[in-house]
């Protein structure tokens, strides 16, 4: 209650400065009290309810329902939609998939980031305008991005296709894209690692330029390599930094959609379904909105998993 | 065809058209013209109202007749300021109504229709939300064929309207005009009609003039000489980027179910039997498989990711020597503006089926043969809570002359109406190489007459044909299954287990 009430009683002219201030009602005093935070907390709270637990719950109460084509009504089905996760092949499938992408993704995303950010630290020619560029990719809405490597990718006219075949590590009847599929999940990596990778440069680069410079200095007096000093002193002190951007990064990748179905809908068969793609097409091509809604959980309870377990297998501290 | 003084001025206004198109007459003559052969129509039957207003009728004006004009703007604008909802996929009849509705509709009536045009998917995902909250978010929706059997009830039939409302029908709308197979199998389950037929991409075969008049080819009368032309293009020019045909087969896309259903009923197969059992594993339907992937050994790798958008757009760039495709397509091949192939495309009739399955043996109202349609309606929500303006918008937009104007101005959109296929207008645009060509109506018409295959209707197809047939047909075609018979066998296996849900 006190620094509310001792704002409003302030005289003015004690303080020299500043207009008068009314002193608060009773009851103006009591509702703003800091003593009752939770009544003028009570509507952003309000609104974050509204905005984020109501949708979770509503896909909760949705999990345990189902569409009938035959009936073209919602009814109850228990925990049937949850029973079917646990037999569900593809779940399982897209699960494997899902895997894959990220750990790929996360792998060289992070690789060639920390190395670009580590040449960009050096200061080469022109870096300023280099790092602007590099903002490019992540601007642009990654559906976009997908349908651009698809043209790039296209095994008869596109220029990324044709250096691949020109080098002899793809062909016309196995292309990147297309054919029996052998190479349909780095296909829809590589926009990924185009568009993302920028964002560990920037995390990184910030990371690096941020970092104290007598450790680097007094290792180098000890006699260390540049790379024992990058091994031993950059990267451990970088180390938070690339907490934050790997845990981004790997929340962000569970949820992988647009170049999935832009580029490849899933397939061929169900090669490059990821779980997220598998929840879409149970929702909104086959209208099973409960097993839907399930998925779209599932993908929840993974994201929180596997972030927890991140943190603590790598034992990162804020 | 008995030619009457409409017919005559109809022929005078798609005459100054193509004279103005090939630079023989200016605008202010083709306007003349048209304003002269606008007041014509009008003396007889049909006199634009607004051109009585105005001292200039436009030649826009002029296309819709009098009585119409009368019909909106006595009966519609009772409804001036209601807001109709209508959510459809983007098709060339459903764009052009979009560019027509302002002019020829909103501003008689004072109604505003809200179109909102997304991706075929989310068209179901909308209706069936829409249908199973009944809310009325929307008063239109348009269907796909393979949905009648799941919305059923939730539209009204549009026979019993025109009959119940006779107040708000409009003046000489003419059911029996519709085509009757489209009526048949696209807007009606049972014996209840669902909506209007508002579009039919049909299969039809074309091929490259150029390359069979190079080779020595000639159009197809059979299975068996289809692809022995594919084979031969696709041997001579291959190497130089053209194929021997083209096809959509993205793995989990429903165009791939469309393509496989078309060489299935082809080769004397169907994806049901009449006592309701999938028979896709069958002796003929895996013989129509295997035919779609020799095929496939004479298109680009990448057509394992072309749905009909991919292909069409390899046609366009001039990927494929012949194809069986969408009929709808064929407009953009011809447009100079974008193709590589304007004038070199060419309609013919589809080859013989090797064998046929009747329709009697088939189940779910499926309809074996090779010219598979993917026809739409547009139908009346029961949820509607402007269900009387949404009436006389549905009316104007499937109207004679509305479709017909939707087939000229949209790129030649496929016609649903024998008056519009007859109309002057239409076949003034019947010519070589120009942008929304009509010239292939001809072949289309016997298509839908003759040689129409319609997939089965039952309640859970969308999910069959997309989920099951797409995504394991996507295995089989980039080799996920050691043989067709082992991928035939998986696919029917989930078909029962889902039919049977």
């Amino acid at each position: 209650m006190a620094n509310v009430n001792r704002a409003a009683t302030v005289d003015p002219r004690a303080t020299g400065r500043g207009s008068v201030v009314a002193p608060a009602h009773g009851l103006t005093r009591n509702v703003l009290s800091s003593d009752r935070p939770w009544l003028w907390l009570a509507p952003i709270v309000a609104l974050l309810l509204f905005i984020g637990i109501y949708p979770l719950a509503y896909n909760l109460w949705n999990s345990f329902r189902e569409f009938s084509p035959m009936l073209g009504t919602v009814e109850p089905v228990g925990l049937a939609n949850w029973a079917r996760l646990l037999t569900d092949v593809r779940v399982r499938e897209a699960l494997g998939t899902t895997a894959v992408y990220v750990s790929a993704a996360l792998l060289i995303e992070f690789a060639l980031g920390l190395a670009i950010a580590v040449l960009f630290n050096a200061g080469p020619w022109a870096s300023g305008l280099w790092q602007s560029l590099l903002i490019l990719p992540m601007v642009v809405p990654p559906t976009v991005a997908a349908v651009m490597f698809k043209v790039l990718e296209n095994a008869d006219y596109g220029a990324l296709a044709y250096y691949l075949q020109s080098w002899g590590i793809t062909d016309k009847v196995e292309p990147l894209l297309g054919g029996t599929g052998r190479y349909a999940i780095p296909a829809v990596l590589i926009p990924d690692i185009w568009q993302w990778t920028p964002f560990f440069v920037l995390i990184l680069l910030a990371g690096l330029k941020a970092l104290p410079t007598d450790p680097l200095e007094a290792s180098r007096v000890d006699g260390a390599s540049a790379w024992q000093t990058f091994w031993h002193v950059t990267l451990p002190m970088l180390r938070p930094m690339i907490a934050i951007a790997v845990l981004f990064r790997l929340v962000d990748l569970l949820k992988v959609f647009d170049y999935i179905f832009v580029m490849t809908s899933g397939g061929p068969g169900t090669r490059t379904e990821v779980l997220s793609f598998y929840a879409y097409q149970r929702s909104f091509t086959t209208i099973e909105w409960g097993y839907g809604s399930v998925l779209g959980i599932v993908i929840l309870l993974l994201a929180i998993v596997v972030a927890n377990v991140y943190l603590r297998v790598f034992k990162v501290a804020w | 065809m008995r030619e009457t003084t409409d017919f005559r001025d109809k022929s005078a206004i798609a005459n100054a058209l193509t004279a103005y198109r090939h630079g023989r007459i200016s605008r202010r003559t083709m306007l003349q013209t048209l304003a002269a052969a606008g007041v014509a129509l009008s003396a007889t039957p049909a006199r634009p109202r607004r051109a009585a207003a105005q001292a200039s009728p436009t030649a826009e004006v002029a296309d819709q007749p009098e009585e119409i004009v009368a019909w909106l703007e006595d009966v519609g604008r009772q409804f001036e300021g209601a807001s109709i909802k209508v959510v459809s996929e983007e098709t060339p009849p459903s764009r052009a109504i979009i560019n027509l509705k302002q002019q020829y509709f909103e501003e008689l009536t004072g109604i505003t229709v809200d179109w909102e045009v997304v991706p075929l998917a989310q068209v179901l995902a909308k209706v069936s939300q829409d249908a199973a909250s009944q809310l009325g978010a929307n008063d239109i929706y348009y269907f796909d064929q393979a949905w009648v059997g799941r919305f059923i009830n939730d539209t009204f039939d549009p026979r019993e309207l025109l009959e119940q409302k006779p107040d708000l029908a409009m003046p000489n709308y003419d059911i029996d005009d519709f085509l009757q197979p489209l009526v048949q199998h696209i807007a009606t389950y049972g014996d209840k009609m669902i909506g209007f037929p508002c579009d039919v991409p049909i299969f039809m075969y074309f091929y490259r003039s150029d390359i069979y008049d190079e080779m020595g080819l000639s159009p197809a009368t059979t299975m068996e000489e289809y692809l022995a032309n594919a084979k031969a293009i696709n041997d001579a020019m291959a190497a130089d980027g053209t194929y021997g045909t083209v096809g959509q087969m993205q793995s989990g896309h429903y165009a791939l179910n469309c393509d496989m259903t078309a060489w299935v009923w082809s080769h004397g197969g169907s994806v049901f039997t009449a006592d309701g059992m999938c028979s896709l594993n069958d002796a003929a339907a895996v013989t129509g498989v295997d035919y779609m992937r020799e095929l496939q050994t004479y298109m680009p790798a990448a057509v394992t990711t072309y749905d009909w958008g991919g292909q069409a757009t390899a046609i366009q760039q001039g990927q494929g020597g012949q194809v069986i495709t969408w009929g709808e397509d064929f407009p953009g091949w011809d447009d100079p503006a974008s193709s590589t192939v304007s004038g070199l495309m060419e309609p013919v009739a589809l080859p013989a089926n090797a064998a046929q399955r009747p329709a009697e043996e088939a189940g779910f109202e499926e309809v074996p043969d090779l010219g598979h349609q993917g026809g739409s309606t547009y139908c009346l929500s029961r949820y509607s809570k402007n269900a009387d303006p949404a009436w006389v918008f549905l009316q104007w937009a499937t109207s004679s002359n509305t479709q017909t104007l939707a087939s000229i101005i949209g790129g030649g959109a496929s016609p649903m109406r024998q008056s519009t296929f007859d109309d002057p207008r239409v076949q003034a645009n019947a010519q070589v190489g120009i942008a929304g060509t009509t010239r292939h109506f001809p072949a289309m018409y016997d298509v839908i007459m003759n040689r129409m295959g319609t997939e089965p209707h039952l309640p859970q197809w969308p999910l069959i044909a997309t989920d099951i047939i797409a995504v394991e047909l996507g295995k089989l075609t980039t080799g996920g299954y050691g043989s067709t018979q082992e991928g035939m066998d998986t696919i029917k296996r989930l078909v029962d287990e889902a039919a049977a849900r």
